[in-house]
């Protein structure tokens, strides 16, 4: 269940006040006025004090210019922002190597080393099986109360579950909590660093973390230059969970990516119904030579997990090429030289994409949002307009948890070939223990479909709508359009 | 019979990208207690954000109350004081 949450709206606020400079001309030179817009003199500070809260804005906004902020030097911290925008119109993508996520040490609260915290429920008893049963010795007793010694626990839970009280609670580091591969941990100064090696870019510690301090590299104003920009061509290739992200017909968004400035707008759920082809025939080739089982290669996260964690299953991702990568090669030989933006909900396509020919930049569907407000386009005032290419149901149940199996498998079926589906909804440590034996474990001819974030697309960190609402909207389409 | 309390979710694209797509759990997440007592409808931009008040999106109406950033949670505590 994704919660709605400040620190998600004031990054929206954010990128809205961002674009708006941007269509108006004047980011150049106005961009260092946004931290004070935000947070004004007279309003009620989040952190310590205002200057805190502005400081981190500053470091928001140069996530939002596509920088990494663990690349700033100490001198820079004096650094202007229109200095950092001058910065982008001279590198360009260049900018961009490099991390996917960004942590803002400043924004990080570096929570509790320990895990175990001590409350005022405790009433200093006489057991004292805290103190009694801690391996570490590293709980005392302090005005009546017993208290863990951070520096010294090693968060093994054994005072929690010793305390008759329940009076020691178990305090999870959000962010690391989420990480499904470990790849978030903290620094001596117990601030959170990203250890690229590790990281598939499932953006959940982004989503997890309260203090908002995890952030994505935005391209916002590589898109924008882009789409601002009379002479430079530009194809919207939207993703399947786009239904319902705006709350009405996916006909009115088309339009509303129109009076934007995109010169096509492409349902990457057709790039999909091309992946269900080639993946059944794929699957079916591989059946016939002996394989047990195959897996799903949609999800970029998933792909990025078994090359960094589990290579060992690597041989069973198939080779078909994503729905986004099919639609980017389709849309190139259509359109040459136009550039081709992917819409979606991921954070892991922005890797997917700059590792590939077919896609020049990734938005995510909050910051299409965020460049809708800016413009002034109002979605649900659009008239409906046809994609210039469209899919089929197939490939817009891409979308949600299971939609890639069915379709393989129903295809499958249509060829002689009859196989079970084996869904992985959600990549958390269990799936990966399954995953990394899953050709010993699974019934022969089975398809494997595995989406990292659980429900599918629809849950992915890049989504506006509640992914119960966009879900009904989808299911509504699905029906209209069988 | 009409009902007590008609709230009116305003769906414009800047009230829903700005925290309002969460308003359309309100139905949802409505206490049994007020159920028969609301009637939720939702709109298109209701222009409140367009008049050039202070308020922040998204924009609720509460029969003629407009309330500017709109939660479940304060909607909840609208009915409950009313």
């Amino acid at each position: 269940m994704t919660y709605i949450n400040n620190a998600a709206l004031i990054k929206r606020q954010l990128m809205v006040r961002l674009a708006k400079m941007m269509f108006a001309g004047t980011l150049g030179t106005q961009v260092d006025y946004i931290p004070l817009q935000q947070a004004p003199r007279e309003s009620a500070s989040v952190r310590c004090c205002i200057h805190h809260d502005r400081a981190v804005l500053r470091y928001r906004l140069m996530a939002l210019l596509g920088f990494a902020v663990e690349n700033e030097k100490p001198e820079d911290e004096i650094r202007t922002l229109a200095s950092y925008v001058a910065e982008v119109e001279q590198k360009g993508a260049d900018r961009l190597d490099d991390k996917i996520l960004t942590v803002i040490d400043e924004a990080c609260s570096s929570c509790v080393r320990a895990n175990y915290r001590v409350t005022n429920a405790c009433r200093g008893c006489v057991a004292r099986q805290c103190i009694m049963n801690c391996p570490k010795n590293a709980i005392h007793i302090e005005n009546g109360h017993a208290v863990i010694d951070e520096k010294i626990c090693v968060s093994c839970g054994i005072c929690a579950k010793a305390c008759p009280y329940h009076s020691i609670i178990y305090q999870p580091i959000p962010c690391e909590e989420a990480c499904p591969v470990n790849a978030i941990k903290q620094d001596e100064r117990g601030k959170e660093k990203i250890d690229e090696s590790k990281c598939i870019h499932c953006g959940r510690c982004q989503q997890a973390c309260p203090f908002g301090a995890v952030m994505e590299r935005s391209e916002i104003f590589d898109v924008l230059r882009m789409v601002l920009n009379p002479a430079c061509k530009t194809i919207a290739m939207i993703a399947p969970a786009i239904v319902g992200q705006f709350n009405t017909e996916l006909g009115k968004v088309v339009t509303a990516l129109k009076k934007l400035g995109f010169d096509h707008v492409v349902e990457v759920a057709y790039g999909a119904d091309l992946t269900a082809e080639k993946e059944t025939a794929e699957f079916v080739e591989r059946v016939e030579h002996g394989s047990v089982c195959m897996t799903s290669s949609c999800c970029p996260a998933y792909v990025e997990a078994v090359n960094k964690h589990i290579s060992n299953i690597k041989p069973l991702v198939s080779d078909t090429p994503s729905p986004m990568r099919l639609t980017g090669e389709w849309a190139g030989q259509k359109w040459p030289g136009a550039k081709r933006i992917f819409i979606g909900p991921c954070v892991a396509k922005r890797a997917e994409a700059r590792a590939s020919e077919h896609v020049e930049n990734v938005l995510t569907f909050e910051e299409l949002g965020s460049i809708l407000v800016a413009a002034g386009v109002d979605v649900l005032e659009c008239e409906e307009t046809t994609p210039d290419q469209v899919a089929t149901a197939t490939g817009r149940k891409f979308a949600i948890s299971g939609g890639v199996a069915g379709a393989v498998i129903a295809a499958a079926s249509g060829r002689g070939v009859k196989a079970d589906e084996k869904l992985f909804n959600g990549l958390d440590k269990k799936a990966f223990a399954t995953l990394k034996v899953v050709d010993k474990v699974i019934k022969n001819t089975t398809f494997i479909e595995v989406m990292t974030c659980e429900g599918g697309c629809l849950h992915g960190p890049g989504v506006i709508s509640n992914p119960v609402v966009a879900r009904r909207f989808l299911e509504k389409m699905l029906k209209e359009h069988p | 019979m009409s009902k007590k309390f008609k709230i009116t979710i305003c769906s414009g694209t800047a009230c829903y990208v700005l925290g309002g797509a969460q308003l359309m759990m309100l139905e949802d997440l409505m206490p049994a207690e007020f159920r028969d007592q609301v009637e939720i409808v939702g709109s298109a931009c209701l222009q409140a954000c367009r008049q050039g008040g202070s308020g922040q999106p998204p924009f609720v109406k509460i029969n003629d109350y407009l309330m500017e950033s709109a939660s479940i949670a304060k909607i909840v505590d609208y009915l409950r004081k009313h």
